[in-house]
């Protein structure tokens, strides 16, 4: 789809739109926290008198209810905040903003039971999970570093790459198929500190919300999941500083008004130390070592009018990593979105952004006469238009518009004349992908909802550029020159999206969702480890989309007060155009890459159970997911059908957070999964001396099993309205368990007849300590 | 706004590191397959092809040899060589004959009924100027000596080397592939990486360079990628230039090489 036909299909959608009855009133506005003027995203609004009324505030807390004329009474209420009912005499369409509190004073109404505290059996999305900044607050994690994608693969259907990864596998997508959102930019790579960290502040967010299937249609790109972070607005009604003091991190956190109740900006900065320590030494070749990451998030908002606001927001992150003088690598991403919030009338809110993306990576080598410089970037500049339409109290219209242009230039290497290389400058890859959906939440009957959507996805791949076709052994046989702007090939996919809930009584659901996805990039990686040079490919006329098409079904049940939560959810996926590596695959620095893949289809299917208990001084989750996950690749196992490497049958989370004192809060979180599906080989030969080992199907062993536990501890030795000091400590590990890392098979080196198996493990047992404060 | 951030006392237990232990792993034993490494080089001959077979992986490295085998090597101009067997499973080639670039080699070996053919082109030699040595530093901080060889990348052609180190006569258990795909026509002076010390003042280096033709490269190289479970994802079975399934290399290959005393 050009983007002047998604235009076109906005247009004829407006157009449409009055069709939807307009007899009733209606009540918008923005749900903000009072203290802060942070608004408040998922808030839930509606009239007690018309119960289908309900709706959740938008990503930048608007709302808007509909309903006849008439006196209401209407609630609004959100976790962690006291709800507020507000009396109503509906005759016109009204304006309402409202602010929650924490606090019990200043309400004009308190509501003590959780009007609506049920959105997770009442709303029709599936495999969705939400995480309050305050869960994430206090699960322990490795160093203390609050780390919002570790905390999210405690949930069940979502799995840890392992220690010393910060990618994850989502119901049996690999780490490059999970779409992760930072305020809309696309962050490519996640990781700081080759994964032991991921690339998001926790200072800096609002919130975090994880789609591992039934995404809704404004969402695509990615194949298994979308992770939507999104950045705080920053307080609007006082000045604050807060930051933290950790073994190897330290964070600082400055927010406030621009103008007060109208505009807010904040800024966040964190950086590691750990290098510091090596400079103590006076061996240079340690000293000159480097190894840290910084990363710095800011944003800013401005209200122009009531019905306009702006927002800017960035992220700068890079990572650097050096030993001695020789070896050189820094990468990082970086991310900036600017933001325009219109609301047309009380129905219709609009959002455009204009979003920039950027990851690159830097190496130097310095070796005697040996000097070489290479770079690798990939760029999207990207236009996204998001309207809501809030028709009435059973329909809402989601539609909009996303065009991104991509470019990847994979490699431009510069060496010095004396250097044993070439400089050599890879071709880059220009592409444009963009997307048109609509969606409609409709109600048809009072225990019946439905949201269904469809998103057209076009994705081109266009010139200048040289673009190769490969025989079966990936030798060139046809290569072809495309001009600037001409097309190499394009293809165009739609993307059905449906889920839907029945309320078989007030405390228990029936939900059922079909989803497909379509990714058109991918990320080369055939190590154990995510390296900051994996590469990332645009589709072509060698590789296709991949498809996903994800059917799931689910049980949703609350109990006692909607103080406990449980759900079960069954999924099945088909994955098509998958793709894997021919043995000895030559990716960095590779103008015919493309030569180097193999393409097959793959399943995965599993059962999820989660149980919650929301409120009181114990909190807290268990998690199980049973799943498996099998590739049939042209040119593996003999084309058979086999495990693929995150195939992980039984995972288990526990997970709790007991508020012992006003001082004290103590959790702990214990995971438990089966090992990875890995290859070991079956005999072993000897080679001109050199002893080889002899494989014969692809992931046919296990790993050991993983577990850990974990445990945290937060002692708050003063708290004020205003200042609050706090120390976190942490033990990582608890009981020292030896988690396999990778298992390598070798020679004996005591015993020259023999060869054994030796297990490498990353992380013993690790205490840390922070210090927070807030003034 | 008033900074008062308290004294800050670090109590620093930085036990986080990386460590390994020997470990039983329960792996299926599988039917013996058969084993061929075969080298024919510029040199004078006699060449040798050994049979073997595999063993399981709890097994001793004790590879039982396959004798009886029919093996034979001819040429594209016209030679054929009926090798015999000198010891089990070791058989050599007769010196009539010495292996010339240009050449393709076809090694043809008969054993249980199952035939497995190889063939191979000797590329052409090129030159190797000197060697130096040069001293690293690793992360463990063992000073190590690297080998550095020196020659010229013939421009144009695709070129592929493999080196071979010996320390007063003990070859290094270390095999160093390299190639000119970033580098073509490029003066090489690129150091051999150890992470091993096996070079001390007043030793004699030996450095052999052979020119490897492309399948002999990409079976080393994805040798050395299957050795790594660091770094590799998924092993499997080099892929080689013997048909029938059999394991192991046939190589044809030059051979210069330089010596030095380091001190």
């Amino acid at each position: 789809m050009r983007p002047l036909s998604a235009f076109g299909l906005i247009l004829l959608l407006t157009g449409w739109l009055p069709l939807f009855s307009q007899t009733k009133y209606s009540i918008s506005g923005t749900v903000i926290d009072k203290t802060s003027g942070e608004s408040l995203i998922g808030a839930t609004v509606i009239l007690i008198e018309q119960p289908r009324s309900g709706v959740s505030s938008n990503a930048y807390g608007f709302y808007s209810v509909s309903a006849p004329a008439g006196s209401y009474n209407m609630v609004v209420s959100f976790t962690g905040y006291l709800s507020d009912t507000v009396k109503i005499v509906l005759n016109r369409n009204l304006l309402l903003p409202v602010a929650l509190n924490t606090d019990h004073t200043e309400l004009t109404e308190v509501v003590v039971s959780a009007q609506k505290k049920d959105d997770n059996v009442t709303k029709p999305l599936m495999g969705v999970q939400k995480l309050s900044m305050n869960e994430i607050r206090n699960i322990p994690v490795l160093f203390g570093e609050k780390d919002i994608l570790k905390t999210i693969q405690l949930l069940p259907g979502i799995k840890s790459a392992g220690d010393g990864n910060s990618g994850f596998y989502v119901r049996g997508g690999t780490t490059d198929q999970n779409l992760i959102l930072l305020d809309e930019a696309t962050v490519y790579n996640a990781s700081h500190l080759l994964g032991f960290f991921s690339t998001f502040n926790s200072d800096a967010i609002k919130d975090v919300t994880v789609y591992k299937g039934g995404m809704p249609a404004e969402y695509g790109g990615r194949l298994s999941s979308v992770v939507d972070v999104k950045m705080n607005d920053g307080n609007n009604r006082n000045y604050l500083v807060s930051g933290g003091i950790g073994l190897i991190a330290s964070r600082l956190n400055v927010e406030g008004p621009i103008v007060k109740d109208e505009g807010s900006f904040i800024v966040s900065a964190r950086r590691t130390y750990a290098d510091l320590f090596l400079k103590l030494s006076r061996d240079t070749s340690i000293n000159r070592n480097k190894l840290y990451f910084y990363d710095l998030n800011a944003k800013a908002n401005y209200k122009i009018d009531k019905n306009n606001r702006i927002y800017l927001s960035g992220y700068f992150g890079r990572d650097v990593l050096g030993f001695s003088n020789l070896f050189g690598i820094q990468w990082g991403n970086s991310t900036a979105t600017a933001r325009w919030n219109h609301v047309f009338n009380s129905r219709l809110f609009s959002n455009t952004s204009f979003i920039y993306s950027n990851y690159n990576y830097l190496i130097n080598v310095n070796l005697t006469s040996n000097n070489i410089n290479i770079t690798s970037k990939i760029e999207d500049f990207s236009l996204k238009e998001d309207l809501q339409y809030y028709a009435n109290s059973e329909n809402k219209i989601n539609f909009g518009f996303n065009i991104i242009h991509h470019t990847i230039s994979p490699g431009i290497a510069d060496a010095s004349p004396g250097s044993s290389f070439n400089s050599f400058s890879l071709q880059k890859k220009y592409s444009l992908e963009s997307a048109a959906y609509i969606s409609h939440e409709w109600s048809p009957l009072a225990k019946l909802h439905i949201d269904y959507g469809l998103r057209l996805t076009d994705f081109s791949v266009f010139g200048p550029g040289n673009f190769y076709s490969y025989d079966q052994n990936g030798n060139t046989i046809n290569t072809s020159t495309y001009s600037s702007g001409q097309i190499v090939k394009t293809y165009f996919n739609p993307e059905p999206r449906l889920s839907a809930s029945y309320l078989l009584n007030s405390l228990s659901s029936l939900k059922i969702s079909y989803t497909r996805n379509i990714q058109n990039l991918h990320l080369l990686s055939n190590s154990n480890s995510s390296n900051p040079t994996d590469l990332w490919i645009p589709s072509s006329n060698n590789v296709k989309p991949e498809i996903a098409d994800q059917e799931s079904i689910g049980y949703y049940r609350n109990f006692n007060d909607n103080k406990y939560e449980f759900s079960s959810e069954v999924y099945y996926k088909t994955m098509q155009n998958q793709i894997d590596y021919k043995n000895g695959a030559q990716l960095a620095a590779n103008e015919n890459v493309e030569s180097q893949l193999l393409f097959g289809i793959g399943r995965a299917y599993g059962w999820e159970l989660f149980f919650k208990k929301k409120y009181g001084k114990l909190t807290g989750w268990v998690g199980y997911t049973l799943s498996r996950t099998e590739l049939k690749i042209d040119g593996i196992n003999n084309g058979n059908w086999y495990p693929a490497r995150q195939d992980i049958t039984h995972d288990i989370s526990v997970v709790g957070i007991y508020q012992a004192s006003k001082k004290w809060t103590i959790s702990a979180t214990w995971v438990y999964s089966t090992g990875n599906a890995v290859t070991f080989p079956n005999g072993k030969y000897d080679v001109n001396g050199q002893i080889l080992f002899y494989y014969t199907q692809r992931n046919a062993y296990r790993m050991p099993p993983y577990h850990r536990l974990d445990l945290g501890a937060t002692l708050v030795t003063r708290k004020t309205k205003k200042t609050e000091r706090s120390w976190t400590f942490s033990i990582y590990n608890a009981y020292d368990r030896d988690n396999p890392y990778f298992i390598q098979f070798q020679q004996d080196p005591n015993d020259a007849s023999r060869t054994q198996a030796v297990q490498y493990s990353l992380f013993k047992i690790i205490p840390s300590v922070t210090y927070n404060f807030k003034f | 706004m008033k900074s008062r951030i308290r004294s800050i006392v670090l109590f620093f237990i930085f036990s986080y590191c990386s460590c390994k232990k020997v470990i039983q792993v329960n792996l299926n034993d599988a039917a013996p397959q058969i084993v061929i490494f075969g080298e024919v080089t510029d040199l004078p001959g006699p060449y040798q092809v050994s049979i073997t077979k595999t063993v399981n992986f709890s097994a001793t490295n004790d590879f039982p040899p396959v004798s009886g085998a029919q093996v034979t090597i001819t040429d594209d101009k016209g030679l054929i060589d009926s090798l015999s067997e000198t010891a089990p499973g070791i058989y050599n080639t007769h010196t009539f004959w010495q292996g010339v670039p240009g050449n393709t080699y076809t090694l043809s070996v008969l054993t249980s009924g199952k035939t497995y053919t190889a063939i191979s082109e000797m590329p052409q030699a090129v030159p190797l100027d000197s060697i130096s040595f040069q001293e690293n530093q690793n992360f463990s901080r063992k000073n190590t000596i690297s080998v550095v060889p020196y020659f010229q990348d013939p421009p144009g052609i695709v070129n592929y080397y493999q080196f071979a180190e010996f320390v007063n006569d003990t070859p290094l258990n270390k095999t160093y592939i390299m190639n000119d795909r970033l580098s073509d026509g490029k003066y090489f002076n690129l150091p051999l990486y150890d992470d091993s010390v096996h070079i001390y003042a007043g030793d004699l280096v030996t450095l052999y360079m052979y020119s490897i033709n492309a399948d002999v490269y990409n079976y080393l190289n994805e040798m050395q990628q299957i050795s790594n479970s660091a770094q590799s994802l998924t092993p499997a079975n080099p892929d080689t230039n013997l048909s029938n399934g059999a394991l192991g290399i046939f190589t044809v290959h030059t051979v210069v090489s330089k010596q030095r005393i380091y001190d």
